[in-house]
């Protein structure tokens, strides 16, 4: 795991994105984006050269969902490590996410050590 | 054949991503499941049942394996050669073993009872990890941080639902609506869950499945569930702001509010639900009101003749109920409709807004000291003036910036009045419909909290005391329901925000009665209209005949006055009987900066605020009179107004004795009229307010202090204390 590469986090609630920048700084990382909806994620995504993205589900404007399809759906974020927050208890989300591609989740609220542990499952494959 | 190849296909995109399986590789599981339903759909006809339940168990044990219900892969790979096994059996035409399948699909199907749902466990463990434990002794400075934003973005988001709920009960079925309700909810249960904040989380998480249910459709929005919902708004606020005064304080976080209550009728209400859903299609749809009883027993009777029919299909083909047509057209809309791309926004502390404006104040001052420098004047240096004029165009446009960043939209302080008039209504029996216009004005972020409270007395007063009972509105001609309209603009350098309603108007005869039996008046003053409607700004004047617990109580319009006048503003009545009223207040867009006109009196400058000005004029000598006992008068425009003189107010005296040598000016304040001997007007001039310091701040008819353009101090007059130490009356 490059802690240097460039983490993009995508929560429509700015204490969550907080939280989870938090969390990713304890584990090392150094660069880190943020966005607050899917449709800022797809931007920062063409901005810059990312490494992984943490997403939320529910969001406005376009969902983590839609926005882990739409960067599938290109070709060179085929295996972009993606990793989906989820809230407790919906399984049928997870599942969508899994079919969709996803790398990884983390079910809320999360330790800083199961993100690291689904970070390092995810840059295992 | 073509099917056997894709599936033979789908089945080595199996076998190649098993092989490295194991529980924490999602993307290979979700390529699994994926080929998986790909050989689920292509076989569905052509392959043995026993082929289609090995594939369906393997593929929801791949997926319970995907939510860690599952850990060990081994029985996969056995699945995966049985199914190769039966396919190449399949393929050659050989008969298969269905024993084996069975084994392992009974292996397979052994589902251990794990669940996602563990949230009690999930949220102590992280909050501890995060040190966040509810004593707020061993909050960190980072902590700290972190529930101060969590605060003000949580509040931020409940606002917002209040404004949606009202929109939700005209369009109960606007799935767009109801996510945007639930979404707030969902994220302050998932952050709370991080800042341990338990009660928080509880009743976000109680709230939160009541509009799942609400979003999936098996919940119908009514006035109940919005109630509840409301109610859940407004504890939760509490519980925030509770957080948010025992941070500094230091008693535990989400002190002693007892939600439990709350939490139970709302968890009543979704266990009900789920009685209701498995109630008949038929009565829910009665219930609905979407068809009637008779429709669905014939419906049920045709049923019966043809069992393998849903009453919902026959129903539909009867075309006794429409598909939700609009339902699904809304989500499209949602689907097309994106909004424009977000701006970004950084947070900053009022106080270095406050000091920055500050600062540019200053700076335009010794902008405008330098400007005026005798070095400068008697200069004639032309590259000095052109470096002169650009610093001006900075210094003018930098003020101008530092002074919108302070300026918010006055929207959020119009939306919170959607709620109340909603409450307001609804608890005296009214219909009352509130109209806005003009929320994006923008006004600055210190007037808006000030701003606050005489806007909710005022809207109060409208519904409690303007608007009639729908019977009695009837009877007048009106619709039944009323309207409450509220419109922000800008007007010459002031913002000004109309409420208006179309009630009943203001009772002059009440009016008059209740003021000569609180000795306001006596019998022989005679009073203009718009000195009547102020009236009801005398402290303890109220003249509703039944008190209610919403207004009435007398307290509220001297409240209203005051809290507008502390912001340099300015309220006006209109009134029609039977017509409605609407009260206007006029308020600067900034309280940092003041449009005064400077004038002199002997060897002194005052600033006189702009607002209050009336006129300035020079009287003819027979303008002026004076009668004994009640001073000294000037003929304004056919009226007798009071003349001021600065002698009697401060120890200042004016060069000139009289009138008609000097100057007057002519200024209202809260409906009294009065003129101010002055010896010359100098002229117009924005200045920035600055306080007169804590140790004379209390002095009786000054604002404040200014520093000139030439650099000298003016100070700034306050036409209400001015009029006090003159003891004018009305």
């Amino acid at each position: 795991m490059d802690l240097g590469m460039t983490v993009l986090i995508v929560d429509d609630f700015a204490t969550m994105r907080r939280i989870v920048k938090g969390v990713l700084k304890d584990l090392g990382f150094k660069n880190i984006i943020e966005a607050e909806n899917g449709k800022a994620a797809l931007s920062e995504l063409k901005k810059e050269e990312v490494g992984l993205v943490i997403s939320d589900w529910n969001m406005p404007e376009m969902t983590g969902i839609e926005l882990l399809k739409a960067v599938r759906a290109q070709d060179q974020f085929k295996s972009l490590p993606f990793i989906m927050v989820t809230a407790e208890g919906q399984k049928d989300n997870v599942l969508e996410a899994v079919k969709a591609g996803v790398t990884n989740y983390v079910v809320k609220p999360f330790t800083p050590e199961t993100l690291k542990q689904k970070l390092e499952a995810a840059f295992k494959q | 054949m073509e099917q056997l190849e894709k599936i033979g296909k789908a089945l080595e995109i199996v076998a190649l991503e098993s092989v490295d399986l194991e529980a924490e590789n999602i993307p290979a599981m979700g390529k699994i499941i994926n080929a998986l339903s790909t050989i689920l759909d292509e076989g569905k006809e052509l392959l043995p049942s026993i082929f289609l339940t090995l594939t369906g168990t393997l593929q929801s044990y791949v997926e319970r394996m995907s939510l860690g219900e599952e850990k060990d892969p081994s029985p996969v790979k056995e699945a995966i050669s049985c199914l190769q096994t039966m396919l190449r059996a399949i393929e050659r035409g050989d008969e298969i073993k269905e024993n084996d399948a069975e084994k392992i699909c009974h292996i397979l199907g052994g589902n251990s009872e794990h669940t996602l749902d563990e949230p009690e466990d999930k949220e102590i463990k992280g909050a501890e990890d995060l040190k966040t434990g509810s004593n707020p002794e061993q909050l960190s400075e980072e902590d700290i941080e972190l529930l101060q934003d969590f605060v003000s973005e949580a509040l931020d988001s409940l606002s917002t639902i209040e404004v949606c709920l009202v929109d939700l009960e005209h369009n109960p079925d606007d799935a767009e609506i109801i996510n945007s309700i639930f979404r707030p909810f969902h994220t302050i249960k998932g952050v709370s869950g991080f800042l341990n904040l338990q009660k928080i989380n509880k009743l976000a998480h109680c709230s939160e499945n009541l509009l799942d249910k609400a979003r999936s459709g098996e919940i119908r929005i009514d006035d109940h569930i919005t109630d509840l919902i409301l109610e859940s708004v407004d504890q939760l606020k509490q519980l925030i702001e509770t957080v948010q005064d025992n941070m500094d304080t230091g008693g535990p976080l989400e002190g002693d509010i007892d939600c439990g209550d709350l939490i139970h009728r709302i968890q009543e209400t979704v266990a009900r639900s789920n009685e209701i859903a498995k109630k008949p299609l038929g009565e829910i749809l009665v219930a609905d009101g979407a068809v009637s009883k008779e429709e669905v027993d014939q419906a049920l009777e045709e049923q019966r003749r043809k069992p393998e029919k849903k009453v919902g299909e026959v129903l539909l083909e009867k075309g006794a109920v429409k598909p939700r047509a609009v339902a699904s057209a809304l989500r499209k809309q949602k689907k097309y409709g994106g909004g424009q791309g977000a701006e970004l926004h950084v947070k900053v502390d009022t106080k270095k807004l406050d000091t920055l404006v500050d600062m540019t104040g200053e700076l335009v001052i010794a902008q405008s000291m330098l400007r005026q420098n005798e070095a400068i004047v008697s200069s004639v240096n032309q590259k000095l003036f052109q470096t002169m004029s650009q610093l001006n165009q900075i210094t003018s446009t930098l003020q101008k910036a530092a002074m919108s960043m302070r300026m918010v939209p006055i929207r959020h302080t119009f939306q919170k009045m959607v709620r109340l008039v909603r409450d307001l209504a609804r608890n005296s029996g009214k219909e009352v419909q509130l109209r806005m216009s003009g929320e994006d004005t923008e006004i600055d972020r210190n007037v808006v909290d000030e701003l606050y409270e005489p806007m909710v007395h005022m809207v109060r007063n409208a519904v409690d005391h303007g608007i009639e009972p729908p019977n009695e509105r009837i009877e007048l001609g009106k619709p039944p329901e009323g309207t409450v309209e509220l419109r922000a603009y800008h007007q010459s350098g002031n913002i000004v925000i109309e409420i208006k309603d179309d009630g009943r108007g203001l009772d002059k005869k009440r009016i008059l009665e209740k003021a000569k039996e609180k000795n306001l008046i006596d019998d022989e003053t005679s009073l203009t209209d718009s000195e009547i409607y102020n009236l009801i700004f005398q402290p303890g004047f109220s003249t509703a005949k039944k008190i209610t617990d919403i207004s009435g109580r007398g307290v509220g319009m001297d409240v209203v006055k005051k809290g507008i006048e502390k912001l340099r503003g300015r309220v006006e009545i209109d009134s029609r009987p039977g017509q409605g009223s609407t009260f206007v207040i006029h308020l600067p867009l900034t309280l940092a900066i003041i449009d005064g006109m400077v004038v002199r009196v002997g060897g002194e400058r005052f600033i006189v605020p702009t607002l209050s000005i009336l006129e300035s004029l020079k009287p003819d000598k027979d303008k002026y009179t004076s009668v004994h006992g009640r001073g000294e008068l000037i003929k304004v425009r056919d009226r007798l107004v009071p003349l001021v003189r600065f002698e009697n107010v401060f120890d200042i005296s004016t060069d000139s004795k009289d009138p008609w040598e000097g100057l007057v000016v002519a200024v209202e304040h809260d409906g009294k009229q009065f003129c101010l001997l002055v010896d010359e007007v100098i002229g117009k001039e924005e200045v920035v307010i600055k306080s007169l310091g804590s140790s004379i701040m209390q002095v009786k008819g000054l604002a404040g202090g200014a520093i000139l353009g030439d650099g000298r101090v003016a100070l700034i007059l306050d036409m209400g204390g001015i009029s006090d130490l003159a003891s004018i009356a009305a």
